[in-house]
């Protein structure tokens, strides 16, 4: 049935294609093929995903891979620039914050729906009204539109957006822009699918078919504004198993894997149709040292280490870690040892380096010094106690099960810290509980975590507030490291207001420096971002940011819009070529198969009716 | 050789006691009696499902929004969707009464009805379990029984090897490594199967679709059939083993049947009964699809719904599959009761 609709909305894409042959040619720029040659087949690239699509309803998705393919389909108000990564015009062709930067005014785009329809400014202020009215609407994007007061459209190309507070990260909104003729009809937000399609959106692609748990079938948009992209399907097949995949891609059932696990990127060696893309990634992996938790109210929390309240002791572990055999060891080479902090390298702008005094370096000689020195005495059998009492520098430290990659890293760190006095155990919980006894309840003395940054990364310098700690009544807020520090605060609230963007970047590397040096999380590497595609497949790809970037994850659409691929076989008669005439010579055999047995059976069933009859 | 031939000796089953109205009665009462047991059984699944589920570590909103940053208010509208603001027994109650009425709750991963989750994985699950185990079923009835009849010999010890064999294989395992040969092709063998799913982006329509899904099941099916049929085989061959020392046989064979005729019409027919129970257990937990099998080939069925919810956690969705696998069994067990006693005098008689 959805199969059936899907081709009928296909059919019906094409037939209004057809009808406005005109506006397509006008919104492709020269020198792009919009239409194939009758001639040739389609170019097609196929995704593979190691993930289901959750909805389709950009207001409930949260998976990266709905988010993904929700960029590709509908417009933002901005997009990351693809060299820069600074926010470039999308859906708003200019912007303009008021003196007292608590005004946005954004110009709207005048450009088309696929379905025809004027995109206007109203679109943009009912999608953001809905999230901010409509409880079932805040699901995906609620805590983005938390600060903004109002959002109206004085005229059709003019969007109006008041905040409560200033908002510097205004202008990376992760919100996809619906059109309202569409979805104001959707009775309940909350439980609506979205499986209509075609889907009306902006973007350089319309989808066009999407069977659950199965793929996405992706049209190029023939009247996106920046010109239609180069290829004409985009499939999006989702794999459960990673291994699997990878077969997929070796034989050339799927072109491109993104997100790959070291294990699975080394197995791609070695195939001459395969390019093994390795770059720097978009996470920080940190641990995660429990500096004295407490309630958002400041009341104690958890049972962590009393030792770890000290920075001394804090920084003393950070002297007793050797990244660099973190990465050789436990990351295979496929991560960059972390002299920074929670911003990974391929963010240039953001990044803080250490440098000089306060960079820490593998140096257990300095880590005993530092713990002697503070008053830590080793007892007979090497582990050091509290200066004031007699508890021992007995640590847990955790982490989740059945991961071999924090397995083999709890190792390394348990000898490490028992050269400096400190007896670590290792401690496996499942994800729930690991959630909450490092998120909530502060059950925990160290532990592993990370976090993926995007273009703008205020959500993760967030994740560090004071406010971010649990209420009194134990509701997680969100915090990464139970920290609460004044400095920090400041920080943070001057850069929210910070408008001149070299000037937010310095207060955001001061926050990060504040973060190295108080230790409450230590950024151990930034796995590197591994991915996958058949060169004989993808003729062209470029990443975000374009310099050895982001293929798939990556925040914005550039990678995608600038796939080519070479034309498929012409269509002939039968829908399907190789693999389907395959399929039909594979299961007419397994039928032949199946009626000469039927056949042995039954002249052996006569048999027996013979021998009955003696 | 003096056999007495008087009479023709007909297999256990068919010889049963005189059946009056009473023994109607017997009947019904049986049945009625089985299948309250099996209403209790159900409720307590309920129950049991309810509480389980609760007792699982972890607050689900927390899970739920782990890694997405969540004001307080935000946290707590989300509690009261989920229905966790409300006090223990009320949600209780909550739970009984959607469950009578086949609510299985809201999936937070997905945000649509678990029922309606459930339908959508069942029929590829259907597909997927179900021919594997009529294949299966029918493998290791045929192979155990060749295996007892000629127990001891080449055959018996080929066939319950190689069964065995691969019934110790790890299911992923198999799985991956038809994958590698039949799908991605190794060294001459080509690769002939597609490597994921029931279906394929532009599959054909109308009867080239079914030969398109038949073509996509072959190879899960074929790990399916390779590690379970080896039960059929063995409990098949064991329960045969009973009945070849049994006197009727001997009658049998002292009559002058041949030998697959003493096989055909007197040992198996006998020898079948405990393998009933197997197969309806088996159709019972079909339900479940089978969770390693879908997850290699990524088969859209029920198996890797659940696997996916663990994944999660979905603790709805998990609730939900756990909840009609359990119900699934019972009334699959209860059946299976009721068709014991129409095919067993023996039981009727106890």
């Amino acid at each position: 049935m959805t199969r059936l609709g899907g081709r009928l909305a296909a059919l019906g894409l094409a037939l209004s294609l057809a009808a406005f042959p005109a506006t397509a040619a006008q919104a492709v720029p020269a020198g792009v093929q919009a239409v194939q040659e009758p001639a040739e087949g389609k170019r097609i690239v196929r995704l593979g995903a190691i993930q289901a699509i959750d909805s389709m309803n950009p207001f409930l998705a949260v998976r990266v891979i709905s988010t993904s393919v929700h960029r590709w389909m509908y417009a933002y108000l901005t997009t990351p620039d693809s060299k820069t990564l600074q926010p470039s015009p999308d859906l708003a062709e200019s912007w303009q914050a008021s003196g007292d930067k608590l005004t946005w005014t954004f110009k709207i785009r005048d450009t088309k729906w696929s379905d025809g329809t004027p995109v206007t400014a109203q679109d943009a202020a009912w999608t953001l009204n809905k999230i901010m009215t409509d409880d079932g609407a805040k699901t995906a994007n609620g805590p983005a539109v938390e600060n903004f007061e109002s959002v109206t459209a004085p005229d059709d190309r003019t969007l109006v957006i008041k905040t409560k507070q200033p908002q510097a990260s205004m202008l990376e909104l992760p919100i996809p822009i619906v059109p309202k003729h569409v979805w104001e009809k959707v009775p309940d937000i909350g439980t609506y699918e979205a499986e209509r399609y075609p889907a009306v959106g902006n973007g350089p692609y319309i989808a066009v078919e999407h069977k659950k748990n199965a793929y996405v079938k992706l049209m190029a948009n023939p009247a996106y504004w920046r010109g239609a992209p180069k290829i004409d399907e985009l499939h999006v097949i989702f794999y459960e198993n990673p291994e699997a995949a990878n077969v997929g891609l070796k034989k050339g059932d799927i072109d491109w894997i993104g997100r790959l696990a070291g294990p699975q990127f080394q197995a791609l060696a070695g195939d001459p149709n395969i390019v093994q893309w390795n770059t720097q990634g978009r996470r920080a992996s940190y641990l995660q040292l429990n500096p004295g938790a407490a309630t958002a109210d400041g009341e104690e929390i958890g049972d962590g280490h009393p030792a770890l309240k000290d920075v001394k002791v804090r920084q003393a572990i950070h002297y007793a870690i050797d990244k660099q055999a973190l990465v050789d060891q436990v990351q295979n080479g496929l991560a960059v040892p972390a002299n920074g902090s929670i911003v990974p390298p391929m963010y240039k702008d953001f990044f803080w380096e250490a440098a000089g005094d306060t960079r820490v370096t593998f140096d257990p000689a300095r880590a005993n010094k530092i713990l002697d020195d503070a008053g830590y005495r080793k007892g007979a059998d090497g582990i050091r106690t509290m200066p004031d009492g007699d508890r021992k520098l007995e640590m847990r430290f955790s982490i989740h099960t059945e991961d071999p990659i924090e397995d083999k890293l709890a190792q390394f760190l348990t000898g490490w810290l028992k050269d400096i006095g400190i007896q670590l155990t290792t401690r496996k919980l499942d994800s729930n509980k690991f959630t909450e006894e490092t998120g909530s309840t502060a059950l925990y003395d160290i532990a592993i975590s990370g976090w993926s940054v995007n273009p703008d990364p205020e959500e993760v310098f967030a994740t560090h507030l004071c406010s971010r700690r649990p209420t009194a009544a134990g509701e997680g807020g969100g915090t990464e490291s139970f920290y609460c520090n004044e400095d920090y605060e400041k920080l943070y609230r001057q850069q929210l207001a910070e408008l001149d963007r070299p000037k937010r970047i310095a207060l955001m590397k001061q926050m990060q420096e504040k973060l190295y040096t108080d230790a409450p999380i230590i950024a151990v590497y930034y796995p590197n971002n591994l991915e996958a595609y058949r060169k004989d497949r993808i003729t062209s790809i470029t990443p975000i940011p374009e310099d050895k970037g982001i293929l798939y994850g990556g925040s914005g659409y550039w990678p995608v819009y600038s796939l080519q691929a070479p034309a498929g076989p012409a269509p002939s008669d039968d829908d399907g070529a190789g693999p389907f005439t395959t399929a039909v010579v594979a299961t007419a055999a397994g039928v032949v198969v199946v009626f000469v047995l039927g056949l042995i059976l039954t002249a052996r069933l006569r048999r027996k009716g013979d021998d009955d009859r003696e | 050789m003096t056999a007495p031939i008087e009479i023709e000796p007909a297999a256990g089953p068919a010889a049963g006691p005189q059946e009056g109205r009473g023994a109607r009665r017997g009947a019904l009462g049986y049945a009625l009696t089985k299948l309250g047991g099996a209403l209790l059984s159900i409720g307590m699944v309920v129950v049991a499902t309810f509480f389980l589920f609760r007792l699982i570590p972890g607050d689900p909103a927390i899970a739920y929004t782990r890694d997405v940053p969540l004001t307080p208010d935000q946290l707590a509208l989300l509690r009261r969707q989920m229905g966790l603001d409300r006090p223990l027994p009320e949600q209780f109650l909550d739970f009984v009464a959607r469950a009578l009425r086949g609510d299985l709750g809201t999936s937070y991963e997905y945000r649509r009805p678990v029922a309606e989750l459930i339908g959508e994985r069942l029929g590829p699950t259907l597909l997927l379990v179900g021919t594997g185990l009529v294949i299966a079923v029918s493998l290791g009835l045929w192979q155990g029984t060749r295996a007892a009849w000629n127990h001891g010999g080449r055959l018996d010890r080929f066939s319950t090897g190689i069964s065995l064999t691969l019934w110790s294989v790890p299911t992923f395992w198999l799985g991956l490594l038809l994958l590698m040969v039949f799908a991605a092709g190794v060294g001459p063998i080509p690769g002939i199967f597609p490597t994921r799913g029931m279906e394929d982006v532009d599959a054909p329509d109308g009867p080239m679709y079914l030969l398109h899904v038949a073509h996509h099941l072959v190879l899960p099916c074929i790990t399916l059939v390779a590690v379970v049929y080896a039960q059929y085989l063995v409990v098949m061959r064991s329960s045969l083993l009973d009945e070849i020392g049994q006197d009727y046989v001997t009658t049998a064979r002292a009559k002058g049947l041949r030998d697959a005729q003493v096989r055909r019409r007197h040992a198996v027919p006998n020898a079948l009964l405990p393998t009933v129970t197997l197969v309806f257990l088996h159709i019972g937990l079909v339900v479940q699809g089978a969770v390693t099998t879908e997850t290699v080939y990524s088969w859209p069925g029920l198996g890797l719904l659940f696997y996916e919810a663990i994944k999660g956690p979905d603790f709805a969705v998990m609730q939900g599959t756990f909840m009609v696998l359990c119900v699934a069994v019972i009334i699959m067990n209860t059946l299976a009761d009721v068709l014991y006693h129409v095919l067993d005098p023996r039981v009727r008689s106890a």
